[in-house]
């Protein structure tokens, strides 16, 4: 079974692509060129679709129910960590940065910051947060094709690459773009059906499969069943508060989650839409650790056994396999299929498309060739994406880890370098440039200090793990940004008055 | 005192914005709200497991011990269900005293 092609997810695949493009094409006239701001007004419930439409990666359709099938509780720290985020992001810089009026990570460090350098670096690490969040969507797309045509991981790898780059081609040869709410709607439905039915196979509560896995979770084994519900089974309460802190810090930081902020009419609307984006994002949440849950109750009345290897091996795509396992219809198991990669090709070609975007206009115009034509810097963006997609390629072979752990650690760079940046930049007047670089220095090495040297020093890994540093990172770089920005001369007097007069005013 | 066509230099004190210095007015009322906010979001978020962690060391014991909710711990439903509507609670809540904060100062002007 594991070695054959399977037509019906491949065939609704086509179709899904082929009807995304159409409906992008029906409903580009409502969108705005540039950042695809939409100029009349929506409703908050719309934005809020939008914004978990943007969210919803393959970490969050795939990767938190592989964290939770392993896990246990311990996968709490990434769901809590990931919507926790929207309230720091809200409450602390939401507003500010959409009153500063930059649309970009780089466009608002070199403004506030009065800095080309600033931005170069802010571009640069925004650019590796985007590479390092695609490998882990890679991971996902190479093996859900892995999983639906029967042939090696990295044969898949290289299949799901072509088909995210001929997406991203047919869809912006053809200027379509994507329809948020109705892709939200897309996902949510793949997600929670196919679930629902699961639950009704497995013989627990159908319609609220978000409640009912807590009895399966009681019903397994004693042992199994411990080990799921006690908390530190599977990690200390330090990793499990640094984990929550450093995503929910890297969230609020994550230069194409606060970009959603400028895609809507006005402030409030932005806040509104969050509340409903929160409870969008947590209806994905509320279901993912039940198919964990789910998989392990059927291993355990089936009386299989899974060695942690293989478990650890497929763990990724147990949402499928789960399916799979309990005998599902084949059209829903394909649903679960097309809906992981959907969920990854939005998040890729977005990323991709940022990323390029980046390196044509932040580096090569800014720094390299400030007097590149515009053709001549969409051709730049092209090559730079080719570029990016192949590289994503090369590392993904090897994927560091699981799914939610490669991103995670993408949370920590944010969380580290960027959060930081942003909040200092609009909570206190006197950070200036070279505190702003210096702290993206910091940053930059605590994040990747453990993963390069985490062998020769163990106990470096133990307190900084590479998925959850910025519990200590964020802190020691503000503390850094704060002495540097003191032993310096202060930043220029408009610069602090524009943050009296229009970011901190009603 | 400068002549009124030529502005006045601001003094250091005037561009002053420090989270926890906040300027008179508009923006003390809104650090305060955030300050409420962000307090209610760490004790729920960070406090059970603080919590847990200090009182319960041994699995069997915890799970004998703690209370229930639809047939799972208490704190395990507090973290996989609950704070998410927390969550949602608290975006709603500031919100609506931004909201509140904004229009009357906005009124005022």
């Amino acid at each position: 079974m594991e070695q054959s092609v399977k037509f019906t997810p491949f065939f609704l695949l086509g179709c899904v692509l082929i009807l995304s493009v159409l409906i992008g094409l029906l409903t580009r006239r409502h969108d705005k060129g540039g950042y695809g701001i939409q100029v009349r007004s929506i409703g908050h419930a719309r934005i809020g679709a939008a914004i978990a439409s943007n969210w919803m990666s393959a970490a969050s359709f795939l990767g938190i129910a592989g964290v939770f099938f392993l896990h246990g509780y311990f996968a709490f720290a990434y769901i809590l960590g990931w919507t926790g985020g929207y309230v720091l992001l809200l409450v602390l810089m939401g507003s500010q940065i959409r009153r500063f009026g930059k649309y970009t990570a780089p466009d608002f460090v070199e403004a506030r910051y009065d800095s080309s350098v600033a931005r170069v670096f802010s571009a640069i690490i925004a650019i590796i947060i985007s590479l390092i969040y695609c490998v882990a969507q890679y991971k996902g797309i190479g093996m859900v094709f892995a999983w639906m045509l029967g042939i090696d991981y990295t044969e898949a790898l290289v299949f799901g690459t072509v088909v995210t780059l001929l997406f991203l081609m047919i869809a912006g040869a053809l200027k379509a773009s994507r329809n948020q709410q109705m892709h939200y709607l897309l996902l949510i439905l793949s997600f929670v059906i196919p679930l629902m039915m699961i639950a009704k196979k497995l013989g627990y509560n159908w319609l609220v499969p978000q409640f009912s896995y807590g009895s399966a979770l009681r019903d397994l084994p004693a042992k199994v069943s411990i080990d799921y519900l006690y908390p530190w089974t599977f990690g200390t309460p330090y990793e499990w508060i640094a984990l929550c802190f450093t995503l929910m810090v890297g969230t609020a930081g994550l230069p194409h989650v606060l970009s959603r902020f400028y895609t809507v009419p006005n402030n409030r609307d932005a806040r509104w839409g969050v509340v409903w984006g929160l409870f969008f994002i947590g209806l994905l949440y509320w279901s993912a650790p039940a198919f964990g849950a789910f998989a392990r109750s059927w291993l355990a009345s089936s009386g299989t056994e899974l060695d942690p290897v293989a478990a650890q091996a497929m763990a990724d795509i147990i949402v499928i396999k789960t399916a799979e396992w309990v005998g599902l219809n084949e059209i829903l198991v394909s649903v679960l299929a097309i809906g992981g990669i959907l969920a990854a090709i939005s998040t890729i070609t977005g990323l991709l498309v940022t990323g390029a975007g980046a390196i044509s206009y932040d580096i090569y115009y800014r720094l390299i060739n400030p007097k590149a034509s515009e053709r001549h810097l969409l051709l730049v963006a092209k090559g730079a994406l080719l570029v990016l997609a192949l590289l994503v390629l090369v590392i993904a072979v090897n994927p560091p880890g699981m799914i939610a752990q490669i991103t995670a650690v993408a949370f920590a760079l944010a969380g580290n370098t960027l959060f930081p940046v942003f909040l200092l930049g609009i909570w206190w007047d006197r950070a200036n440039k070279y505190g702003a670089i210096a702290g993206m220095l910091v940053g930059t090495v605590i994040t990747f200090a453990p993963i390069l040297f985490g062998h020769l020093l163990p106990s470096l890994r133990a307190v900084l793990p590479p998925t959850s540093s910025a519990l200590i990172g964020a802190p020691v770089v503000i503390l850094t940004i704060i002495i540097v920005s003191r032993l310096t001369p202060p930043p220029p007097d408009h610069l602090r008055r524009f943050l009296v007069e229009k970011v901190h005013s009603p | 005192m400068l002549p009124p066509t030529e502005p006045a230099p601001p003094s250091r004190e005037d561009l002053r914005i420090n989270f926890f210095h906040p300027r008179p007015g508009f923006m003390r009322k809104e650090v305060t709200i955030i300050w409420i906010t962000l307090a209610a979001w760490a004790i729920m978020t960070f406090g059970i497991p603080i919590h847990l962690a200090i009182t319960h060391k041994d699995p069997v014991n915890t799970l004998a011990e703690v209370p229930y909710i639809f047939g799972i711990p208490a704190y395990f439903w507090f973290s996989g269900q609950f704070l998410i509507l927390w969550f949602i609670f608290l975006c709603f809540f500031f919100n609506v005293l931004i909201d509140w904060l904004t229009s009357s100062y906005r009124r005022r002007r």
